[in-house]
Parts: C-alpha cells; sequence; structure tokens
C-alpha cells in the first residue's frame, strides 16, 4: 500500500471540491498511521466514478495537491514534481493510467487524460520551477551522516549501491533515467520506499528500486530520505 | 629473515574468479585454505561507486585496475631473434589485480566453446586431411571433451546467473539461441538483456542474409537473481562502463557479487592481501610442493607451508609462476621440447565500420559489455574450411561494449587523426555508426612461446615473463575471410559506407584488442605436450594444480571465461572427490 493512505481516502471523497481540499489536507497534517490494507481498495470504486464523469479533455487541478509551482505538499506526501525530468512524469502517468503504478488518485487523474496529453503537462512541471522548502524538523547530525553515506557510498554489509549512482551527483537526477531525489520531500521519499520495499509500487524498470529497498530498514529510509530532503537543489 | 607459519591444508596463490571458487568449495569442505592476493581487498561498496568509478582518464587510459607494471612488468618481442623490452603501459591485453582478479573488469561476455574446440587436432585431421595445417602450427586436444565439461559450464552458468537465450537444449534447436551450440542441458538462468538498436539491425541484416543472430550471452543481468550460493545480484542499468571498469550496481557477476560474500564468511578460509608469492617451495625430490613463499606489503618474507598448491593467477602469471618454481621444463623454441611456456595463444579481432547519415541515430552509449546480437556461422569449425587454408572462424556482432568519450570515436579513413578535421568528423559521426566485432580464434604455434626474461626483473628481484609472439599466418587469413563476410552484413543494414578492418600482423602490444592471453601451462594427455593433465594436475609436482586460460591448448574462437568456469568446476570435482581423498597422481604419466 501507499503509506499515506489516509490522507488520499480523504482526496477521494473530497477532490470534486476543490476549495475544500486545503481543509481536508489541514485536517490530515497530523502524522498518519500506517495505512490499514482495507483502506485503499475500499476508496477506488468511490474513486473510479467522479473521474470517469470528468471531461477527457478538462485540466486535473494538479496544483491543488503538487502546488502552484509543483512544489509538492510535504505533509500530504504528495511529491515536488517542479524540474522534474519530463520523461520521468511521463512514465510515471502513463503508468498511472495503465495501472502498473498503484495510485487511485493519480490513476483517475492519468485515465482521464490522453497520451498527448500526459506529455504536455509532464513536459509542464519539468519546466516549472519552484522554491526549495526546507523541513519543518532537520534531521539530526547522525541520521544526516547515515544518510549521506547510503547516498554517495551506500552499503557493502547490506549489498546497497549509493543512490548517487542512478540518480545522479547529490541526487540532482539523470534526465530520461532516474528522477531527482535533492530537494524533494522525505515523507514522499519514505512513502515510495516503502511502496517499493512492500511490493507495491513495482513499475522500476528491471526492479532496479525493489532491489535497493527491500534492504534498508526503516532506520535507512529515514536516513536517507532526511537526507536528500536536506538537500537544496536550486544550488544546483 | 623468513618466518615459517603454520601449515595449512590449501594454498590460493591470486583470489580472482578461479581462486574464489576453489578456495569456497574447498573451504566448505572442511579444509583449512588461505588465499594470497598480491593486489588489495575492494568491494562493490566503497571502491567501485560511482562517479569515481566513471573515470575514463582514470581507469581507461590509465589503467588503475591492472597489475601495476611498474613493479610488475612483461617484456615482449614478435620474433625470438628481437630483443624484448618491457610493457610499461598495458595496451594489447590488461591483467588485473587485486581482490576479485581481472574479471572485476570483464564485460560480462559468457560464452561456451563447442565440442569439436576440445578436439581441435583429431577433429580438424578427420574433416580436412593431415597435411592441411602449416606446420608450425601446435594444436592439440584438450583432454576432456565439452560432455566433460557440460554440467561445470552449467554450474557456472548459474553461479554467475548469465543472462542468454539457450539455442540447443538436449540437442533439440531452439527459436532465437544460437543453433551452432552444442548441447546444453537446460537455459540460462536469466533471459537475454535487452537488445540495443544496432542489434536489431544486425539482427535484421544477417537474418536477410540467411544467417543465425543471437543475444549474447551476459553476465551483466537482465533481472535480479539470486545464485545457488544464496548471493543475490541486480539488474543492470546499461551504462556502458563494463570493460576496464568495475560495477558499482552489484549487477556484473564478479567474485564480489556472486561468491566472496560466501568464502569470507567461512572461518576455514584466510584472505591475505598485499602478498606477493615469488615461489612455489618444493622438496629436494622436486616431485613435492611444500607451500609457497611470499613478501608481504612491509616487506617481510614468509614461508606459508600447504599440503596443496592452488595457482590461480591470470594466464600469464601462472606461467611465470611455475618458471619461477622450477615445476615442469621450460619450452625451447628451437628443438620444440620442454612445456612451460608452449602453446601461448592469443584472440584475432578484426573489426567493421558502418557509417550511416545522421538521421540514423545509434545511441552507442547505451550499452551493457555483453548487450549484443551475433552469429557463430563463422565461427570456429560451423562452416567448411575446405580449400580455404585456415582453420578457425571468429564470431560475428554488433557487440559493442560503449559509447565512452575518450575511447570511442569511430571515423572513417581518410579523416585526419588530429585536430579540427578529426573533431568535426568525431561529432558527424559519433552517434551514426555501427562498430562490428569479428571475435576471432588463435591457432598456437611454434614460435609463440612465454619465458623468463634474461635481463629484465621485478621489484622483487624476479625476472619478469618474457611474450614471444605474432599473429600465425593460419590466423591472418582467417581474419580476412570472416571481416569480408561482416562487411558484407554492414552493407545489408543499408549503411552509407561500410569499412572492413581485418586482423593483419605484425601483432602489437600498444593496440588493445582483447585481454584473452591463452595458453604456456597447457592441459592435455601427453607429458610431452602439456604441462597439466586433464585435472589441472602438475604433470611433474602432483600436489600443485594450474588453473587458468594458460591451460588451453589453444584458443578457441570465443572469449574465454566461461570456458576457465567450467574447467574451475571440473578440477574442483577432481580435487574434492579424488585428489583430496587420496593425495597422488590423478592420470599416470
Amino acid at each position: 500500500m501507499n503509506a499515506p493512505a489516509p490522507p488520499f481516502v480523504r482526496f477521494t471523497f473530497s477532490f470534486l471540491l476543490i476549495a475544500a481540499l486545503p481543509c481536508a489536507l489541514a485536517a490530515s497534517a497530523t502524522p498518519a498511521p500506517a495505512a490499514t490494507p482495507a483502506a485503499t481498495p475500499a476508496a477506488k470504486p468511490a474513486a473510479a466514478k467522479p473521474a470517469a464523469a470528468t471531461p477527457a479533455a478538462a485540466a486535473p487541478p494538479c496544483e491543488a495537491c503538487h502546488g502552484a509551482h509543483g512544489e509538492g505538499m510535504a505533509a500530504a506526501h504528495v511529491p515536488r514534481i517542479a524540474r522534474q525530468s519530463a520523461d520521468y512524469l511521463k512514465k510515471q502517468l502513463d503508468d498511472y493510467a495503465a495501472g502498473t503504478r498503484d495510485n487511485p488518485i493519480m490513476a483517475n487523474f492519468a485515465k482521464a487524460l490522453s497520451e498527448q496529453q500526459r506529455a504536455k503537462f509532464a513536459a509542464r512541471y519539468a519546466a516549472m520551477s519552484a522554491p526549495y522548502i526546507p523541513q519543518p524538523k532537520p534531521p539530526i547530525a547522525v541520521h544526516l551522516a547515515r544518510g549521506h553515506q547510503l547516498a554517495f557510498q551506500g552499503d557493502e554489509a547490506k549489498r546497497v549501491q549509493a543512490c548517487n549512482a542512478c540518480h545522479g551527483p547529490d541526487g540532482v537526477g539523470v534526465p530520461h533515467a532516474a528522477p531527482y531525489l535533492a530537494g524533494q520531500s522525505a515523507e514522499f521519499l519514505a512513502s515510495a520506499l516503502k511502496a517499493f520495499k512492500d511490493g507495491t509500487r513495482k513499475n522500476d524498470a528491471g526492479e532496479l528500486m525493489r532491489s535497493v529497498a527491500e534492504r534498508l530498514d526503516d532506520a535507512d529510509i529515514a536516513a536517507v530520505t532526511g537526507y536528500f530532503a536536506s538537500v537544496d537543489l536550486s544550488n544546483h | 629473515m623468513v618466518q615459517r607459519l603454520k601449515e595449512v591444508d590449501v594454498v590460493v596463490i591470486g583470489v580472482g574468479m578461479v581462486g574464489s571458487i576453489v578456495a569456497k568449495e574447498l573451504a566448505a569442505a572442511g579444509y583449512k585454505v588461505v588465499g594470497l592476493e598480491r593486489g588489495q581487498t575492494r568491494f562493490t561498496v566503497p571502491e567501485f561507486q560511482s562517479p569515481a568509478v566513471h573515470d575514463e582518464l582514470r581507469f581507461d587510459i590509465r589503467k588503475a585496475l591492472m597489475q601495476d607494471n611498474t613493479r610488475e612488468p612483461v617484456t615482449f618481442r614478435n620474433q625470438g631473434s628481437q630483443v624484448a623490452l618491457p610493457v610499461r603501459r598495458w595496451e594489447s591485453f590488461l591483467p588485473g589485480t587485486g581482490l576479485g582478479g581481472s574479471m572485476v573488469h570483464w564485460n560480462g561476455q559468457t560464452y561456451r566453446f563447442q565440442a569439436t574446440d576440445f578436439q581441435l587436432a583429431t577433429r580438424t585431421r578427420e574433416r580436412y586431411g593431415k597435411n592441411f595445417l602449416d606446420p608450425d602450427v601446435t594444436i592439440q586436444d584438450w583432454g576432456v571433451t565439452y560432455d566433460d565439461l557440460e554440467p561445470h559450464y552449467d554450474r557456472f552458468e548459474y553461479l554467475l546467473g548469465t543472462s542468454g537465450k539457450a539455442g540447443n537444449i538436449k540437442g533439440r534447436i531452439q527459436a532465437g539461441g544460437d543453433p551452432h551450440e552444442s548441447p546444453r542441458f537446460r537455459d540460462y538462468p536469466t533471459p537475454p538483456q535487452k537488445e540495443h538498436f544496432q542489434g536489431a539491425m544486425f539482427r535484421k541484416a544477417a537474418g536477410s542474409l540467411g544467417y543465425h543472430p543471437f543475444p549474447q550471452p551476459s553476465s551483466n543481468l537482465s533481472q535480479p537473481y539470486t545464485n545457488p550460493e544464496g548471493v543475490k545480484l541486480n539488474a543492470c542499468v546499461f551504462c556502458g562502463f563494463c570493460e576496464r571498469y568495475a560495477c558499482e550496481h552489484y549487477a556484473k557477476s564478479v567474485p564480489q557479487t556472486v561468491i566472496l560474500p560466501v568464502l569470507l564468511a567461512n572461518p576455514n578460509f584466510e584472505l591475505r592481501t598485499g602478498c606477493q608469492v615469488q615461489r612455489i617451495d618444493l622438496d629436494s625430490t622436486k616431485k613435492h610442493a611444500t607451500g609457497v613463499t611470499y613478501i608481504d606489503a612491509v616487506g617481510r618474507v614468509f614461508e606459508q607451508p600447504a599440503s596443496l598448491v592452488i595457482t590461480s593467477t591470470f594466464a600469464i602469471n601462472n606461467i611465470r609462476m611455475l618458471l619461477l618454481s622450477g615445476i615442469g621444463k621450460p619450452y625451447d623454441p628451437a628443438t620444440g621440447h620442454g612445456v612451460v611456456g608452449r602453446n601461448y595463444a592469443y584472440q584475432t579481432m578484426s573489426t567493421v565500420a558502418s557509417f550511416f547519415d545522421e538521421d540514423v541515430i545509434i545511441n552507442p552509449f547505451m550499452a551493457s559489455g555483453a548487450s549484443g546480437t551475433l552469429i557463430n556461422d563463422f565461427a570456429g569449425d560451423n562452416f567448411d574450411h575446405s580449400g580455404l587454408g585456415f582453420i578457425g572462424g571468429a564470431y560475428i556482432g554488433a557487440v559493442n561494449t560503449n559509447g565512452r568519450p575518450i575511447q570511442y570515436h569511430p571515423v572513417p579513413p581518410g579523416t585526419p587523426a588530429w585536430g579540427k578535421g578529426w573533431k568535426q568528423a568525431v561529432v558527424k559521426h559519433y552517434n551514426h555508426t555501427v562498430m562490428f566485432s569479428c571475435h576471432g580464434s588463435s591457432v598456437s604455434q611454434r614460435q609463440n612461446y612465454c619465458d623468463l626474461d634474461p635481463t629484465y626483473r621485478d621489484a622483487w628481484g624476479q625476472p619478469v615473463l618474457r611474450i614471444t609472439f605474432d599473429f600465425p599466418p593460419n590466423d591472418i587469413k582467417m581474419a580476412a575471410y570472416v571481416t569480408a563476410k561482416a562487411v558484407e552484413i554492414g552493407k545489408a543494414m543499408g549503411a552509407k559506407q561500410v569499412v572492413g578492418s581485418p586482423r593483419k600482423g605484425p601483432y602489437t602490444v600498444t593496440q588493445y584488442q582483447t585481454t584473452h592471453n591463452t595458453g604456456g601451462t597447457v592441459m592435455g594427455d601427453d607429458p610431452k605436450t602439456s604441462v597439466v593433465n586433464r585435472y589441472l594436475q602438475s604433470w611433474d609436482v602432483p600436489n600443485v594444480f594450474v588453473i587458468g586460460a594458460s591451460n588451453y591448448p589453444q584458443n578457441a574462437t570465443w572469449n574465454p571465461t566461461g570456458t576457465l568456469g567450467a574447467l574451475t568446476y571440473w578440477a574442483i570435482d577432481a580435487l574434492k572427490n579424488k585428489y583430496l581423498k587420496n593425495p597422488g597422481r590423478l592420470v599416470s604419466a
């Protein structure tokens, strides 16, 4: 399951009322409990109807969650997508539409879009820039050091290579190949890693992310996601 | 002062692929094993991590992973009449050093030889007659057959997780695989890697000419894989930095990623790095080894007594170890007598460049070391050599491994060698050229051999190895024939210009060709023409085993690693089930 199921569940019932969203999010910004297995599947049928009713030509309200500049919404585990590689964003939208990446909200939006529209939205956000948003509570030094070690060096005992090996120096991303991690919200990165780890997300070519995530424990995930969230991508 | 250490059961010289596998098996069987490695300990993390590991200047040009030839060079000459000089910069071939050995920087191309290769002398005589070959050619049978080795090939491929498509399972031809391969018991452990665009172009063109293209067997894996040792590898990301580099992704099968975690966890095994073995020590009869003498990184001299010594170093270093130890009679090309250093061979590499217009985008950088497409229609003895005047052949394939900026820049003939004209041509052709390899066999020949250099010594005062080698006329003819076939495939791809470069003599040690040095401690059934018997046991000193591509009586068409892995498991089988139960000669001389 995607970790932030409770906020998503709230979205699914409320997103037709866009104006209500911030309230819903504010209500759900308290630390999310672990996803209950029943929550997301139950949300699916509910989510399907409104999406089907959405005219294909209408712009889905990306901004409501991903922010006016694509800065994301960390507390709700919504990723920053400004300046993310267009290839990466397009692939995610395609995967949501095809059902190979599981997220009821995004699936509904993506399915409502034509392939051309998905490409257009991907390109739009790839071209956007958003200010770096520091974490409300910076990671403590020892976690930062462990996160930095995983990012730059990896861990032989766990047979985990450096994140930067694929995600580029300091996690700035490699267009066409791997998304940036630098400046991404720790909450989102952690939920993504956990989704790869428990197998609910499997749209990674060659199981590349699942192979890594399955070897990381909770402390590693907290450390490495805290580290990347602490990197201000606007410096690059 | 020599410090004498406590005796152990087994000393393994060189902890590369062979040494790791042998040590793992014998330690697991309960024997006390010491592994002596001249280089340093190194692991995927931290030593192989990027971005440092993608430093082309450091690894490609300056050969950071290779044997330190300021301390331990070889000397080289083409002919016995010349004075050999030290090779101070590796180019033609690249012996590695350090834990994991040369395999750390390999491309992952994991072939089997064919059944006919192991009985090459007999097969050639039977098919083409007694006098078909140049009398200087000294090819011989291996003393083992493909059927002997098949289970061991299988075991090695499953250790590595090799990605490929079988062409012949138990005699049944499999669509999409290599129909020429000798029968295998089962398919590869993982499916082939994704085909790159140049591979797809090659497949189409070669198929249109009636040939049989198939995916290159790769030990850069197509998907995650857990091997029978319980070690898990990741999928390859096609970064194009395999050969000359280490893999940062745990995706290339090397000792670190397939067996060292198991070996190093066994308390029966002790790894000592920075240890330069000087010789295998013999008793006064010269028929029994007592152990080895080595010098550690700070210059202390140790004698490590052992009941069994296995030398598993890079091919040319195996030869030198025997020569330095006085094991086996050194080969004399004047008389043809002696065996150590005899039948040194190489690989006969030719290329074909197909230049396209700029609307054909190749993206050569998207590759692994073994993600190509090739044909075996002109390999080995897969075609009739009657009237051709040579034996052997080459595989032809779009098997280019990279598009790295310093080393990869194909340009057509007539391009200036430097300056503005060269730069413009590089820009024009970089992304619009398909390179084929013609990866050819190498016959052994009377004049080609290795011995100890009379002049040059290494940093420890020991004579270095001297290589005397030139391309045999047989192989030059083979290269011309096969390269012409490859040019036809380039034309069938619709290239604007196709340039074949068949290998020509003299052999030059200053141009990279391939790191497939073979022979010098060859295996066989006759002690007059081989150094080790069919179980890789020294004829002269039965408690010494020599395992390496130095065992090959001549080199076949394909990259040698797969066959070396099979020979390693074959020898382990003989060690565990025969020799160690009752130490002594496994074959009577």
